[in-house]
């Protein structure tokens, strides 16, 4: 009826593309918003890409990312499965009860693990006592828990939205439960896959706040090292640098996932 | 021999009874047509057949064997999904193949059969295609050869003609009675639409409300319903309370008449059918005599109708007539059907 596309496209300048073009800028220049007058061009700030601070940084990045998106698919898509296809009055309790601890500040159930990993915890009452901070079964149970929902809502909205007559044409035609659901139910719940893999490896990428809490403040992700840089040094250029290369990191390995969802590679 | 034996089935959903006592059986090569309303039970029917449900009471055999405890994909019957139930992510060649691949069947056969199959149902060339560049036809159609490409000794269809418009169902009506006999495939048919019922059948099973009114010829349904819901069902009839005097001889509408039903109790209560093709109007007085209240051009005939008293009569007629016309009804003994009151 009305032509509002400008709205959107206003939108995607002012929020996206001058923000990540002042990225560019500060990583390639002198330029800072609080200076905006000192302009000289140079690539000095790219160097930091090579530092070994930020090569560790970036592996260790990726290791984490890498556990808590495996983890979270071998736990979430079972658990998205069961809930699409549970015919149980319950089901939208269940539902809610994946929903609401994402309601709550993420911080705040950061620093409830925190206190549970100390030796003196509220877990003594029951005779235990952990030891985990720091340790990278600390990290992996926190991201695990903070992001499952990321996980498992797209494919549980994928999974649900499956028509019931297409799974029952599998079955009409001589494919078992394990062949049905190898070869029609997960291909046609690839795109929640992928969208939970992004939902939860993007920011597994990028947190700061978890791994500083449950490492006791040793463990550098790469969010962690752009923090510092803006926070405590206030070397944008170098932050933005880094900023960069995870978007480009992002890119790719978006538009990779995206090519395993072609047509007809599905079905061998 | 049968090839079906749908023996004493039962069938409940919740507190409702979906299938009452439901029997009857399917010959080899036949094209048997489960017709009624919606609600009436031939859907669950044709899933348990399937296997898509379980049933509570009765046994299903095909070739004499039981099927109750043979799941869907060890079954060798296939189905014709209402919505086609086509695998989105599959291209028409690879959704043809399904069945073939999962039985393992090896590659060259598998094309081999695909390309047949296709070339059946005149897809020829569309292989490749994604089941959303496919008219709602051409979705039909990979649904039948995804079906017939595994020559099972049945074919389910539950009312595949349904989404089509009306000039392509009834193309597709005698593609799909052409095609069953060439193949010699058993089909049993789900509609509620009685035209397609007629048209492709060699039998009708007539359900309602859970329960079989009549199985018969789609001639015998047409001309001897059993019942007014039969009658009222299948085409359009006008139904009129009378009594059998004798045999050979019914009274109604306080007139008595020659006709060909027999074996009635004396003075038995019955309801009369006459279809609106058997009656002719004529503007001399006769014995049924009434004002014509509404004409209505339908192509082929005019559909007239004329109140006897205050009884409506529906009748077509080639000849048309203006309302207010004064006429008498006339048919002959072989046009009146008498059929029990129930």
């Amino acid at each position: 009826m009305f032509k509002k596309s400008w709205i959107f496209q206003l939108w995607l300048l002012v929020f996206i593309v001058i923000p990540i073009g002042l990225m560019l800028l500060s990583a390639v220049s002198t330029f800072s918003v609080l200076n905006p007058t000192s302009l000289e061009f140079g690539f000095r700030a790219l160097e930091v890409l090579r530092s070994e601070v930020f090569l560790r940084a970036l592996m260790q990045s990726l290791k984490f990312a890498g556990y808590v998106t495996g983890l979270g698919l071998l736990i979430g898509y079972p658990v998205a499965y069961l809930l699409a296809r549970s015919k149980s009055p319950y089901k939208r309790i269940w539902v809610m009860a994946l929903i609401v601890p994402v309601w709550s500040n993420m911080l705040l159930r950061i620093i409830a693990f925190e206190k549970l990993f100390y030796p003196e915890s509220i877990l003594n009452m029951f005779g235990i006592s952990l030891d985990l901070i720091g340790t990278d079964f600390a990290i992996v149970i926190g991201m695990v828990s903070i992001y499952l929902p990321f996980m498992i809502f797209p494919i549980y909205a994928v999974l649900e939205k499956l028509d019931p007559s297409v799974l029952e044409a599998a079955y009409d035609l001589y494919a078992s439960p394990f062949k049905r659901f190898v070869h029609v139910v997960l291909p046609l719940s690839y795109g929640g896959i992928i969208s939970g893999v992004l939902m939860t490896a993007l920011p597994a990428m990028t947190t700061f706040a978890l791994p500083e809490r449950l490492s006791g403040g040793q463990l550098l992700l790469i969010g962690n090292l752009i923090q510092n840089y803006v926070m405590r040094t206030g070397r944008i250029d170098l932050a933005s640098s880094m900023a960069i290369l995870l978007l480009v990191v992002m890119v790719i390995f978006y538009r990779t996932l995206l090519k395993f969802d072609a047509e007809g590679e599905t079905l061998v | 021999m049968h090839l079906i034996d749908i023996k004493n089935v039962k069938k409940g959903f919740n507190d409702t009874l979906a299938l009452d006592d439901v029997s009857f059986y399917v010959r080899e090569n036949e094209f048997v047509t489960l017709l009624g309303p919606s609600g009436c039970g031939k859907t669950t029917l044709l899933r348990l057949i399937g296997g898509f449900e379980d049933l509570d009471e009765g046994a299903i055999e095909l070739n004499g064997h039981s099927l109750v405890d043979i799941p869907p994909y060890d079954r060798a019957i296939n189905t014709v999904f209402q919505q086609y139930a086509l695998f989105p992510h599959l291209n028409v060649f690879n959704n043809v193949a399904f069945g073939l691949k999962m039985k393992k069947l090896p590659k060259d056969v598998i094309e081999d059969k695909v390309m047949r199959s296709l070339a059946q149902v005149r897809l020829k060339g569309l292989e490749n295609r994604r089941i959303d560049q496919l008219s709602g036809g051409q979705k039909q159609r990979v649904a039948m050869a995804r079906a017939i490409v595994n020559e099972p000794k049945v074919l389910l269809l539950d009312e595949p003609l349904a989404a089509l418009d009306l000039k392509l169902r009834q193309e597709m009506q005698y593609e799909l009675k052409d095609l069953q006999r060439r193949l010699g495939i058993t089909f049993i048919y789900v509609t509620h639409d009685q035209e397609e019922a007629l048209t492709m059948s060699d039998t009708i099973v007539v359900m309602n409300e859970g329960k079989i009114l009549q199985i018969g010829t789609p001639v015998d349904i047409y001309n001897e319903p059993e019942t007014k819901f039969v009658a009222f069902f299948i085409g359009e009839s006008n139904i009129i309370p009378g009594k059998m005097l004798a045999d050979y001889q019914v009274e109604f509408e306080d007139h008595q008449y020659v006709c060909v039903d027999h074996g009635f109790r004396k003075n038995q209560k019955v309801n009369v059918v006459i279809r609106p093709e058997d009656i002719t109007l004529k503007k001399t007085k006769g014995q049924l005599n009434g004002i014509v209240d509404a004409v209505t051009f339908k192509g082929v005939h005019y559909e007239i109708i004329v109140y006897v008293g205050k009884r409506e009569y529906i009748i077509h007629s080639i000849y048309p007539k203006v309302k207010g016309d004064k006429v008498s009804l006339h048919f002959d003994p072989e046009a009146i059907h008498v059929m029990k009151d129930v």
